[in-house]
């Protein structure tokens, strides 16, 4: 009760509402966070139109060399979503750098070693460094392995034979994905894009209400306040996450704007994000958006100047990232349940969980944000103590 | 205070959410995940207790998720036979894959088929051509069941349907019936018209036809496909087959089973082979154009004394997946008690099928005694309705769709070139039918069903011949061209 007393008297309340002016006046702090929140859902809906266009419908450009006489080969090839040019003698490389998915050329001699059953060639050229040809090819192969399967069965019939001896089982594949799992690769990047706002959104009031204020000697002044050093602190991390989440929020809410719009069906892909799932995803970016103000905050105020500030901040903002980076690539089991206490850690995991539309133990997102909240508490009192000490003053 | 009470409000904010989005993410917790052979990605499946006592049975239900539900009605499909499964139906659920990116797509297993308790009295997978022993099974499995059987009808059918839907919490359904299941969703459509958005019927069946006189039908595939043989220069060089066939017929020597080896063993039949075998081969080999391009040279082999193209054929057509129980029930009681001998004399005249495929029916029908069961006049409806018939169709012909659907306004036709029976999958016909189910009142622009062509005819032992081009030109059957 003491701390809320404390928490709420009228000079406390008037710091907390300073902070919170100095913060939202500040238009380059303010540009900052928003232009962040605004391109993230942008750079989503790039990334996501790319997989599209490798991953989607396409029509492919092939070139078919010697087609003109096999035409129940052109015939098929020409199926679905082809161009299919038939030339005749032509350089396949060539071809390929002009342009063409894929190249298909025909053996000489092919009708006649087909009819006498020497099975004759089809050469399909392609390019492998060429992102599309790979694509192609499988198109290609597609195509005339339905002919060719044709073939067989008439082949075998011809001969009295049934189809079914070519097949002694059957392989039935059962993909147990649900279309909004299958979304998983394409928003697993989005918690560490939204961690990531939460960083940059608060950089720059960060530092301006730490060593900024330490150059302007304001900080000082407002040591002289009575106020505990504590709620000095507090009142400066409560304003600078305030943008910080604000910007992250506000990320959010522009990716629920865009993906209904977006073709992922296409894909076979669901957005399966529910309202609630969002709500909680913001819900849950609040204690982490305490503890990266407070951890920046405490960061700017052991740096030496302003400019120290800036690069110490600026290192920091690609650090937790590139943690979280290297921990998902390395393949350790992430859903433990330890993993859960890791702030950071932790909040990636639900998001990735809530983002599918799949469910999250409530104990543990209690359990773990209470660990950040933890965290904050302690990051405070230890900042708190900074603040008494003279040489903190005293650098410039 | 009101800071106090603002954090406490933001905590139990924070507790109610997380808690609904808990519950939200389990709000399908009454089906079940599982999977059916031929389609890869998971279903949500549940079994729906229907009937009473004898004639009980767990429906079972299978429901393909759309990838993003934007509140569009579902479709559900219905299996053709009588006594096809919806569960069966995986090649159409790949075909509308595209549809089902944002509309549901529901199969019904349909009581008496697949997994509602297929009643297929142990002749499903052998199917031994002596029809007298087919009798004699039959009539134990009537005996066996015989409650079940006398209540499998179209009306139950129907009535079994409409409870899925309530049940499912679906408002308005969208209806794609094949086949027999055609006749299926237009009897709902006179049911349970609210309950119904739009109709597409492959393969129509109307209420007031008889579709089990085949014969007529059968014979105007078969010189469909005569015809475009004859304009394949490759094909033509096959000569007169269809004169052949005919000759065969006519010559038919029932034991001459050692001609037809079993293609999967390779052993020598030992039992006789009667004519209707042959027919009825022939009859089958016409419902895919695949199949289809396979006669004249089986055809022009057996007349030169080689039966084992025939026997390669048989091979390929030799698992139906009815089941049968359900197929007489439903056909005995509303089909084969309506069809007169003079309508059945008529229809068979100067057919290469004669009376080979009804003959089945009537032998299995006479062991089967169900009560008869009658529809009445159907009434006008004004659903849009997209009907898809195939050009070369040997049982449900594309001029049914013209013939007894006069009730129905609003309805689009569909003719595939050189199609067979059922067409939902070729060409760009899926695509037409994601149009249609979109905006149903609007023209559909059909020009691309001119690009599906029949595949190449099998000319040799390599198979088609592959240099010569196919001819493109398509000759339209006349109606009623017999």
């Amino acid at each position: 009760m003491n701390f809320t007393r404390r928490m709420f008297t009228a000079p406390m309340r008037a710091l907390i509402r300073k902070e919170l002016l100095e913060v939202w006046r500040d238009r380059r702090a303010l540009g900052l966070a928003l232009a962040f929140a605004i391109l993230f859902p942008g750079l989503i809906a790039a990334m996501i139109m790319f997989a599209l266009k490798s991953q989607g419908e396409k029509t492919f450009r092939v070139a078919l060399i010697g087609g003109e006489n096999v035409p129940v080969l052109e015939q098929q090839l020409s199926k679905g979503s082809f161009q299919l040019d038939s030339l005749s003698e032509s350089d396949p490389a060539s071809l390929l750098n002009n342009n063409y998915d894929a190249v298909v050329k025909i053996a000489d001699g092919f009708a006649d070693d087909y009819r006498n059953f020497r099975s004759p060639k089809v050469y399909l050229y392609v390019d492998g460094s060429n992102r599309f040809s790979g694509r192609g090819a499988t198109h290609v192969q597609k195509n005339l392995g339905e002919l060719q399967q044709l073939i067989v069965q008439q082949r075998l019939v011809a001969r009295g034979v049934a189809v079914q001896l070519m097949a002694p089982w059957q392989v039935q594949v059962r993909d147990v994905s649900t279309p909004s799992s299958r979304s998983t690769w394409i928003f697993s990047s989005i918690p560490m894009l939204l961690i990531m706002t939460l960083f940059v959104g608060c950089l720059s009031s960060s530092i301006d209400t730490s060593a900024g204020e330490r150059e302007r000697m304001s900080l000082e002044v407002l040591l002289q306040q009575p106020v505990e050093a504590w709620q000095i602190v507090l009142g400066k991390v409560i304003a600078v996450s305030s943008i910080s989440w604000f910007a992250s929020i506000l990320a959010l809410t522009s990716l629920m704007v865009v993906f209904p719009f977006l073709p992922l069906a296409e894909m076979g892909i669901k957005h399966a994000t529910t309202v609630w799932g969002a709500v909680t995803i913001a819900l849950a970016l609040l204690p982490l958006a305490l503890l990266i103000a407070v951890l920046q905050i405490l960061l700017a105020l052991r740096s030496q100047s302003f400019k120290d500030a800036q690069t110490q901040l600026s290192i920091l903002q690609f650090l937790p990232v590139t943690l979280l980076f290297i921990l998902d690539m390395s393949a350790i089991e992430l859903k433990g349940p330890l993993w859960q206490l890791v702030p950071l850690v932790a909040q990636q995991q639900w998001f990735k969980v809530l983002l599918v539309g799949d469910s999250i133990s409530v104990a543990w997102v209690i359990a773990g944000s209470l660990v950040s909240l933890l965290l904050v508490v302690g990051c405070i009192l230890g900042g708190a103590r900074a603040l008494q000490r003279e040489s903190l003053l005293g650098a410039t | 205070m009101l800071w106090i009470r603002g954090l406490l409000i933001i905590t139990l904010g924070f507790c109610v959410w997380v808690s609904l989005a808990v519950a939200s993410s389990a709000e399908s917790d009454n089906f079940e995940s599982c999977h059916l052979d031929g389609w890869g990605s998971s279903l949500l499946c549940t079994d729906l207790p229907v009937g009473e006592g004898d004639t009980a049975v767990d429906l079972a239900v299978m429901i393909a998720p759309a990838v993003n539900d934007i509140g569009r009605e579902p479709i559900y499909l219905l299996a053709g036979g009588p006594g096809q499964a919806a569960s069966h139906l995986t090649p159409i659920l790949n075909a509308l894959h595209k549809v089902n990116q944002d509309r549901a797509i529901v199969l019904v297993d349909r009581r008496g088929s697949g997994y509602s308790g297929a009643f297929d009295c142990g002749i499903n997978r052998e199917i031994t051509m002596d029809l007298g022993v087919v009798s004699e099974r039959l009539s134990e499995c009537y005996l066996e069941k015989t409650t079940f059987a006398n209540a499998l009808n179209s009306r139950q059918a129907v009535e079994d349907l409409e409870k899925v839907r309530i049940h499912l919490g679906h408002g308005k359904i969208a209806l794609w019936g094949g086949s027999w299941g055609t006749r299926t969703a237009l009897l709902y459509q006179q049911w349970y018209p609210d309950s119904l958005s739009v109709l597409i019927l492959d393969a129509v069946a109307p209420i007031d036809t008889k579709v089990f006189l085949t014969a007529r039908a059968a014979e105007n595939a078969l010189r469909k496909l005569e015809l475009d043989c004859s304009e394949d220069p490759i094909c033509a060089e096959l000569g007169n087959w269809r004169v052949e066939l005919d000759q065969l017929l006519v010559s038919w020597d029932k034991s001459g089973g050692a001609n037809f080896p079993d293609p999967r063993s390779g052993d020598r039949l030992k039992v006789d082979i009667p004519r209707s075998f042959l027919q009825n081969l022939i009859r089958t080999a016409l419902y895919a154009p695949e199949t289809a391009a396979q006669i004249p040279f089986a055809v022009s082999q057996a007349g030169s004394g080689n039966y084992l193209p025939l026997s390669g054929l048989a091979g390929l057509l030799s698992d139906s997946g009815m089941s049968v129980g359900l197929t007489l029930s439903v056909a005995c009681a509303e089909e084969l008690n309506r069809t007169s001998s003079e309508e059945l004399a008529a229809d068979s005249r100067g057919s290469f099928l004669g009376t080979a495929f009804f003959e089945f029916f009537e032998e299995g029908c006479r062991v089967w005694p169900v009560a008869p069961f009658s529809y009445k006049k159907p009434e006008p409806r004004n659903h849009p309705v997209l009907l898809i018939s195939g050009e070369a169709d040997p049982i449900t012909p594309y001029y049914y769709a013209d013939q007894n659907l006069n009730y129905l306004s609003g309805a689009k036709h569909l003719l595939v070139p050189g199609g067979g029976h059922i067409n939902t999958m070729r060409g760009c016909v899926p695509e037409l039918i994601k149009i249609f189910l979109n905006s149903p009142s609007e023209a559909l622009d059909t020009a691309c069903l001119d690009d599906i062509q029949r595949p190449p005819f099998m000319v040799g032992f390599f198979g088609p011949e592959i240099d010569i081009p196919k001819t493109k030109e398509k000759v339209r059957v006349q109606e009623g061209s017999l």
